[in-house]
C-alpha cells in the first residue's frame, strides 16, 4: 500500500544547514544576557582585581608616602597579627553560633506555622517583620530599648523577677549579645526556608507513614527531616555568606568592642574606621573572600553529612 | 486474618453539606477482595480512608474483626495502604521503604532484612533493593508499594487505584498478578477503582458507590446480570446496556414499535407503580440481528475480530435512539446498512426517576 523511497540519492543531507541555525540560535540565546554579564563584570570583578592588587601594596593615604609594591607583605603581617587571629576567630565563632541557632529556631516555628489555623497568615507576616528591618535599626533597638543595662525592657523584666544589679549585656557577652540580635533577625528567613520545605512536602507520604504505624517523632526524623536536607543547605549556605560579612551589628551594639570585633569590622578599623592602612585592609577583605567560600562549603558538607544518618 | 465492617458509616467533610460517604453498610469477610468502585468523586477514596484512619467517621463506626476502631489512629490499625501515587518514602532506599513499617514495630534489623528479601523475591524487586525510588521505572515503583504492604502481613490490605498510573498493558498484567497475591496471601483487601473492567476482572465482590452512596454489593456475575438500579446498569459493562426510555401505554411499554414481552413479576411491579416513565435496559448482547420486526439504520461498525459491535439507529418514541447490537465476528455490516433487530434475551425494566428496578432479579 504504501511506498517506500528506495532510491538514495534523492535524501538531502542537511547536516551543514543544521549547524548553521543552531549556531545561529546558540547566539540569539546568549545575546540578551551579554548586557547584565559586562555589568556584573564591570561592578564586581574589577574592584575585586584592584583589591587584589591594593592587596600587594604598601598604601597608607595619611603618612604621604607613595603606594610601594611590596608583594606578599601584607599577607604575611596578617598572620602574624594577634588582632587579625582574634577577629577572624570572633567571625568563626559569631557565623557558626547565629547560622545553626537560627536554622534550628527557623525550622521550629516553621513546624509550628505548618498546620492551619485561624490567624495564620497575620502570624505568619507578624514573625517575618524582624527580617525587614533594616540591620542598624536592629541593633539599635536591641541595644537601646532591650538591652541597656539603665532602660532597656530585659533588665527590666529581670529586675521584676528580683535580679538587683542590672546585666551590662553589650559590656559582659557583646560576642553573644550580637548572636542574639542576629538570630533573632535571621531565624524568619530560615523559618520561611524551612516552611516553603515542609509545604512542598507530599501529604501521602506522611500519611503512609502514619498507616505504616510510625509516630509523628519518627515521622519527623525519618521522613520530613532528610527531605528538608535540601533546604537547611540553602539556609545555611545563605546565612553563612551574609553573616560572615555582617558589620552593622557590631557598629551599633559594641563598636568592636571586648572581643566582638569581626573581620569586616576590622577590614574597616584598619581602612576608613582610623587605620588608613588601605594595603593591609584589601589584604584582610581578600581573606574574607576566601573564607567566606572556605566556610560555607565547610557548612553544606557538614550539614549534609549530619543528615546523611 | 480479619474481617471489616463498616456500620452506616458517614463522612461529612467540615464546610461541605453533603456527605462524601454516606452512611455505608458493608461487611466484608475474611480473606476476601472486595472491589470499590463508581465515577469519580464517588466517595470510594474517602471511604477508604476511613478504614485506614485518614479520615474522621462523622456517623456510624468501623469494626476490624470485631473490634471497634473508629476513633483508633492509623498507626494502631494494623493496616497496610498502597496509595495512587505509590507515596513511596524519597529519602529512603527500595530496602527502606519495605522495611519501614517493620522497623517502627522494632523488629530486628537480621529479621528485618530477611523480611524484606522475601517480599522482594515475590515481585521481583531484589536487584532495585539499594535504589531509590526516583530511579525506578512506574511499574518498579507500584510494586515497591505493593511490597512495602506486604512485608508487614497486615489484617487488610487497602488499596487507592493502585495501577491507574501504569501503561495500559501492564495494568492488565499487575492485575492479575495481583489477583494471584491477594489469593496466595489470603489477606482481606480493599481495592478502589474507577475502572468497572477492573473491578469485575478482580473482586471477588464489588461494591458500587455513587454519590457516596452504596448502590449495590454483589459478585461481578450478579452485578452484571441482575444490577439492582438504573446507575448500576449503566455503569456496569463494556459496552454499556442499551437504556432507553419509554413512557407507558397502559400496562404495557414498546421498545421501537413492538411489545416487550414482560415476565410475571415485573409485569406485576409495572401495574403497581405510579410513575410514567419507564427505561428499557437490554445488553447489546441480548439484541440479535438473525431477522426480527424492528429495522434499524447501521451507522458503525466495531469489529474485534471475533464479534463485533455495530452501532445503529432505530426509530423509538417519535425519534431516533441509538443502540448498540453484538453481532457475529462472521457477518459482513456496514454503514448504512439495514439492519433487522429483534430481543434475544433477558430486559431490565427501571423507573427512569428513581432508577428503581421493576422486578425481583433472578437468583
Ligand atoms: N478534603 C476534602 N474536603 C472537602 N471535600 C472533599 C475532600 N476530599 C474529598 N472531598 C469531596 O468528597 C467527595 C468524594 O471524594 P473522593 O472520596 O476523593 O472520591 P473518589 O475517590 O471516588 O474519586 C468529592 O465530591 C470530593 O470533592
Ligand atoms: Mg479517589
Amino acid at each position: 500500500m504504501t511506498d517506500v523511497v528506495q532510491d538514495q540519492s534523492v535524501i538531502v543531507d542537511r547536516s551543514d544547514e543544521v549547524e548553521r541555525i543552531a549556531k545561529k540560535e546558540a547566539w540569539r540565546r546568549r545575546l540578551p544576557i551579554l548586557p547584565a554579564l559586562l555589568f556584573t563584570i564591570i561592578v564586581t570583578q574589577i574592584p575585586f582585581a584592584l583589591s587584589v592588587f591594593y592587596s600587594l601594596t604598601d598604601w597608607n593615604i595619611v603618612s604621604g608616602v607613595d603606594r610601594e609594591f611590596i608583594g606578599f607583605g601584607n599577607y604575611g603581617e596578617l598572620f602574624g597579627s594577634s588582632l587579625f587571629r582574634q577577629a577572624a576567630w570572633t567571625t568563626v565563632v559569631m557565623t557558626t553560633a547565629s547560622v545553626l541557632l537560627s536554622v534550628f529556631f527557623g525550622t521550629l516555628i516553621a513546624i509550628l506555622l505548618d498546620r492551619k489555623f485561624f490567624g495564620q497568615g497575620f502570624v505568619r507576616t507578624l514573625l517575618i517583620t524582624p527580617f525587614l528591618i533594616t540591620p542598624v535599626v536592629a541593633g539599635q533597638t536591641w541595644s537601646t530599648s532591650m538591652l541597656n543595662p539603665q532602660f532597656g525592657v530585659v533588665n527590666w523584666l529581670l529586675e521584676r523577677l528580683g535580679k538587683d544589679d542590672p546585666i551590662q549585656f553589650a559590656g559582659q557577652f557583646p560576642t553573644w549579645t550580637i548572636v542574639a540580635v542576629l538570630v533573632w533577625q535571621w531565624t524568619p528567613f530560615m523559618m520561611l526556608i524551612i516552611l516553603a520545605g515542609l509545604q512542598g512536602q507530599d501529604p501521602s507520604v506522611l500519611e503512609a507513614a502514619r498507616v505504616d504505624g510510625a509516630n509523628s517523632r519518627s515521622i519527623f526524623f525519618q521522613i520530613t527531616l532528610p527531605q528538608l536536607r535540601p533546604f537547611l543547605e540553602l539556609g545555611t549556605l545563605l546565612g553563612s555568606i551574609y553573616l560572615i560579612q555582617v558589620f552593622d551589628h557590631v557598629e551599633v551594639i559594641t563598636g568592636g568592642g571586648p572581643g566582638s570585633t569581626n573581620l569586616p569590622y576590622f577590614v574597616f578599623q584598619r581602612s576608613i574606621g582610623g587605620g588608613w592602612e588601605f594595603g593591609q585592609a584589601s589584604a584582610f577583605s581578600i581573606v574574607v573572600v576566601i573564607a567566606t567560600i572556605i566556610f560555607a562549603t565547610l557548612g553544606l558538607r557538614l550539614l549534609s553529612s549530619l543528615l546523611e544518618e | 486474618m480479619a474481617t471489616v465492617t463498616y456500620d452506616s458509616a458517614s463522612r461529612i467533610y467540615p464546610g461541605t453539606e453533603k456527605p462524601a460517604v454516606n452512611e455505608l453498610k458493608l461487611d466484608i469477610g475474611d480473606g476476601e477482595l472486595l472491589v470499590l468502585v463508581g465515577p469519580s468523586g464517588s466517595g470510594k477514596s474517602t471511604a477508604l480512608r476511613m478504614l485506614a484512619g485518614l479520615e474522621f467517621v462523622d456517623k456510624g463506626s468501623i469494626l476490624i474483626d470485631d473490634r471497634d476502631v473508629t476513633l483508633t489512629p492509623p498507626q494502631d490499625r494494623d493496616i497496610a495502604m498502597v496509595f495512587q501515587n505509590y507515596a513511596l518514602y524519597p529519602n529512603m532506599t527500595v530496602a527502606g521503604n519495605m522495611g519501614f513499617a517493620l522497623k517502627q514495630q522494632g523488629v530486628s534489623k537480621e529479621e528485618r532484612a530477611k523480611r524484606v528479601m522475601e517480599a522482594a523475591k515475590i515481585l521481583d524487586l531484589e536487584e532495585y533493593l539499594d535504589r531509590k525510588p526516583k530511579n525506578l521505572s512506574g511499574g518498579q515503583r507500584q510494586r515497591v508499594a505493593m511490597g512495602r504492604a506486604i512485608v508487614r502481613s497486615p489484617q487488610v490490605f487497602l488499596m487507592d487505584e493502585p495501577l491507574s498510573n501504569l501503561d495500559a498493558k501492564l495494568r492488565v498484567s499487575t492485575r492479575t498478578q495481583l489477583v494471584d497475591l491477594q489469593a496466595r496471601l489470603g489477606v482481606t483487601t480493599v481495592y478502589v477503582t474507577h475502572d468497572q473492567v477492573e473491578a469485575m476482572t478482580m473482586g471477588h465482590r464489588v461494591a458500587v458507590l455513587d454519590h457516596g452512596v452504596l448502590q449495590q454489593v454483589d459478585t461481578p456475575r450478579r452485578l452484571y446480570s441482575a444490577p439492582a438500579n438504573l446507575f448500576v446498569a449503566g455503569f456496569i459493562g463494556s459496552p454499556a446496556m442499551n437504556l432507553i426510555e419509554a413512557d407507558r401505554s397502559g400496562d404495557e411499554l414498546h421498545f421501537g414499535s413492538s411489545v416487550v414481552a414482560l415476565p410475571a413479576d415485573v409485569q406485576a411491579d409495572l401495574k403497581a407503580s405510579s410513575a410514567t416513565r419507564f427505561v428499557i435496559g437490554i445488553r447489546p448482547e441480548h439484541l440479535s440481528n438473525a431477522g426480527g420486526g424492528l429495522n434499524s439504520n447501521v451507522t458503525v461498525v466495531e469489529e474485534l475480530g471475533s464479534d463485533a459491535f455495530v452501532h445503529a439507529t432505530i426509530q423509538h418514541g417519535g425519534g431516533d435512539v441509538t443502540i448498540v447490537v453484538r453481532i457475529d465476528g462472521e457477518t459482513t455490516v456496514s454503514r448504512g446498512d439495514n439492519m433487522p433487530i429483534s430481543i434475544d434475551g433477558p430486559v431490565h425494566i427501571f423507573e427512569a426517576d428513581s432508577g428503581k428496578r421493576l422486578g425481583t432479579p433472578p437468583e
